[in-house]
């Protein structure tokens, strides 16, 4: 890098010379050479402690001088700015009046400065929870209790950016419409000075209502703490007591004090006690303690483990429950028995992400085992594709379902999330079965209360749809949607097809404008008239040499924005679909957030989406074909989403 | 006597320089597991407390290496818009952005390492990353060249090597 000190940059960081000192000389101390007449035992200690000065000396300009690299290649390179998202997209094609428009950065355009008030406004939701304003993470202590849904959540109060941490809280009737409460738990002890962390809650047989959660002492060791209801009769649990005993368990012996945190609900064993789950790590391998408690104020350590999978690193919010083999409702978290198999869930820390397995539970050794290792806690399937963590499961027994609650951060920078003063939302929650066809994986799908923001359906029956062809569904607005639609290929077109090596993903492969015969086709939501912005979520069908078919189902956010300061990834991964089964999706949009779901849940992606220009009356929906070869028939309804009160 | 002081001083000194030899070894092979080695070991050895820091010591030192930077360049552009007042809005833009490190990125990053959630300290520092770039690419959005290339590379660089060391965290 060149050195010279620039007028703008008095102070250049990156321009000192370094030089490789050499080792010096061990000097002679101070001393004369002994002349011939000392001593014989006086020269000795001379000599001795010359040596040792020597050595003192060496070790001194060893120690002290920083010894860098001869090779001063490894100097820092010019730093390379981010290489910008795909903007020129390949030619969509012939026919049909599928636009040549591409991406092109502005050039001292009509918005200056890209993010209008108009346009952050926008990005709020309209029927996802989300405080009013700023900070939250992880969904904490669901539960049905005495009528109402709680959903409290780590909340930081004072600026849209993660802080010392209390619990939020908020109430409904229908896990759609929500009611904001005070602030549920704050740092007011010593054992959670440092934030209220995420936790669980636990009804008991006699309705008792516990939570376990983790606190961040004043000395930030991660302890687990015990706390309830005030008044246990009034049903919107605005007063919360901690246990004085507190913490009732803190890191155990050869646990980091720093990897102990997120302590699931608690279940019952066959020895009638209650036993818990906590997630962490021992060098690189995720792990999951497990502790039984008679009363939740004195804690026994187990064994071993519930689970480990090596490599994955720390373990954050686990949860374990059961799911039902062959029944289509969720199970409270006890169950257990010959129709019954178990996931674990762990959100791994190193790369953000939710992965599950689905496996078999041992109750009286307190221990799991995954189905099939191959696709292990951490390694396998996820929850979602897109940004989805720090999830939670709880049993609503008030419509016997699982009900799955998730963060979802923005992905925008935080420069805008303050001047827009908030930051995270939460994911729609979603019930949870075992998908019975498959047996190997769990299928999601938004609660059905959902659907009672659904008016004014557009459906559209049997609409042929050409290789390079784009449709437009003209509808009053499109920024809070429902989505469902059926996709058939033709099916010559797919026998006809000579199968090749598959060697496509949704995320390096150019998104929806890379073109093969069987696909790319789906839906741009979020779209400008012009497609200079829009959000393709989409089949792709390729044909093995095996004349096998592959689907994968991506969400792209590559266009999706004009602006270039948000994340325009590409999300996906491969569904299953099953013989005799037509494609299907469905899509959510509302507003920045868009949540897509193929083959009734078995695949799901939660994006987040900041247009500047495809908002308020100029977002449109499209319905496209980009295979080259393939027609594709697409049965679709379309609702208009209200707002909810949240 | 004299001998045996003599010898009792330098190996008492010989003690206390062993450790910091050993403190500079594990500076160094952090550093060298970073994009820029060099930038790194620069910002550890200028601090006396990465001497006997930890990995999340040594982090703590790179966010405040990224703090100063940023109020170091908040400062160049309140400058620069006296002295460039045609190039306003990018600036203006830039100085939201190094706000957001400053003011946001740098105390929750600070925050995530001491309570041992370093996954957060690696967000703010990724996006200190992101905000610099931003701030590079409005002017030529403007059609305008930059006058805040070294800074917005420095910032880059140095964010990217403390995010390096976090990620060492998880």
């Amino acid at each position: 890098m060149a050195s010279s000190s620039d007028l703008e940059n008095p102070n250049a960081i990156s321009s000192l010379p370094y030089s490789y000192a050499p080792l010096s000389d061990g000097e002679q101390p101070a001393g004369d050479e002994p002349t011939t007449g000392l001593h014989p035992k006086k020269a000795t200690i001379f000599f001795v402690c010359a040596f040792l000065s020597v050595t003192f000396l060496v070790a001194l300009f060893a120690g002290n001088e920083h010894v860098l690299p001869k090779d001063l290649s490894t100097n820092a390179a010019p730093s390379m700015a981010v290489t910008p998202a795909i903007t020129t997209p390949l030619s969509r094609g012939v026919d049909k009046g599928v636009s040549e428009k591409s991406f092109r950065p502005f050039l001292g355009a009509e918005n200056s400065y890209p993010w209008s008030s108009n346009m952050l406004d926008w990005q709020r939701t309209s029927f996802h929870f989300q405080p009013e304003n700023n900070w939250m993470n992880d969904p904490n202590g669901p539960v049905f209790y005495q009528g109402w849904y709680h959903l409290f959540y780590q909340y930081h109060p004072d600026a849209p950016v993660w802080g010392k941490i209390v619990w939020g809280h908020a109430v409904s009737k229908d896990l759609i419409n929500w009611r904001h409460l005070p602030i549920a738990m704050e740092t007011d002890q010593w054992y959670d000075e440092q934030g209220v962390w995420t936790g669980s809650a636990t009804i008991l047989p006699d309705g008792q209502l516990v939570v376990i959660y983790t606190g961040s002492t004043n000395e930030s060791v991660q302890v687990q703490n015990l706390a309830y209801p005030a008044d246990p009769s009034d049903p919107l649990l605005i007063n919360w007591v901690k246990y004085p005993g507190n913490p009732v368990l803190v890191p155990p012996p050869g646990i980091d004090n720093k990897d102990f945190r997120d302590p699931t609900t608690a279940w019952k064993t066959p020895e009638g006690k209650w036993r818990i789950t906590i997630g962490s790590k021992i060098n690189k391998t995720g792990i999951s303690l497990v502790y039984d408690t008679e009363d939740f104020k004195t804690f026994e350590l187990l064994d071993g483990v519930l689970h480990a999978v090596p490599g994955t690193g720390m373990w954050e919010c686990v949860d374990f429950y059961p799911i039902s083999k062959q029944a289509e409702n969720g199970l409270d978290t006890s169950v257990d028995g010959p129709g019954v198999k178990h996931v674990v869930k762990a959100s791994m820390d190193d790369d953000r992400n939710d992965y599950y397995a689905i496996g078999s539970y041992d109750a009286y050794k307190g221990k799991w085992t995954p189905d099939n290792p191959t696709l292990d806690v951490g390694i396998g399937l996820r929850y979602d594709y897109g940004i989805y963590y720090a999830s939670k499961t709880f049993y609503d027994q008030n419509k016997q379902r699982r009900v799955l609650w998730s963060w979802i951060k923005e992905t925008d920078t935080e420069a805008s999330d303050i001047s827009k003063g908030w930051a995270s939302l939460m994911g729609v929650p979603r019930t949870i079965l075992l998908d019975k066809k498959t047996q190997s994986n769990i299928i999601q799908w938004p609660v059905e209360e959902i659907n009672a923001l659904r008016t004014n359906a557009t459906v559209f029956n049997n609409l042929v749809m050409e290789a390079g062809s784009l449709v437009p569904l003209y509808l009053p607005t499109a920024s809070q949607l429902d989505i469902v639609a059926e996709f058939e290929l033709d099916e010559q077109t797919v026998m006809r097809l000579n199968g090749a090596d598959v060697a496509y993903d949704c995320a390096t492969k150019g998104g929806a404008a890379t073109r093969g015969a069987l696909g790319p086709f789906g839906f741009s939501v979020l779209a400008h008239e012009g497609l200079i912005e829009h959000t393709p979520v989409y089949f792709y069908v390729a044909k093995g040499v095996d004349g096998n078919l592959k689907t994968f189902f991506c969400a792209d956010q590559s266009r999706s924005s004009t602006a270039t300061d948000v994340d325009k990834s590409i999300y996906g991964n491969i569904v299953p679909v099953l013989n005799g089964e037509k494609l299907s999706m469905r899509i959510l949009v509302d507003h920045s957030i868009v949540e897509s779901f193929a083959q009734e849940g078995r695949t799901c992606i939660t994006s987040r989406v900041y247009p500047t220009k495809a908002i308020y009356n100029n977002a449109r929906l499209f319905l496209f074909n980009n295979a080259t070869a393939a027609t594709v028939t697409a049965s679709v309804s379309v609702w208009q989403m209200k707002s909810a009160e949240i | 006597m004299k001998f045996i002081i003599i010898l009792f001083l330098l190996l008492i000194l010989q003690e206390t320089l062993l450790p910091s030899m050993a403190d500079t070894k594990f500076i160094e092979n952090t550093c060298k597991a970073t994009p820029s080695s060099h930038l790194c070991l620069k910002i550890m050895l200028a601090n006396p407390k990465s001497q006997n820091a930890d990995l999340t010591g040594l982090a703590l030192i790179g966010v405040a290496a990224v703090k100063d930077k940023g109020v170091e360049i908040i400062q160049q552009i309140v400058a620069l818009k006296k002295s460039t007042p045609e190039l306003k809005q990018a600036l203006d833009y830039c100085l939201d952005a190094y706000h957001a490190v400053v003011d946001a990125d740098v105390p929750s990053s600070n925050e995530a390492l001491r309570g041992g959630l370093a996954k957060f300290a690696e967000d703010g520092m990724a996006d200190s990353v992101v905000e610099s770039q931003a701030c590079e690419r409005r002017f030529s959005e403007h059609g305008e060249r930059s006058p805040m290339t070294n800074s917005n590379n420095a910032m880059n660089d140095v964010a990217n090597v403390v995010r390096a060391i976090v990620r060492m965290l998880l």
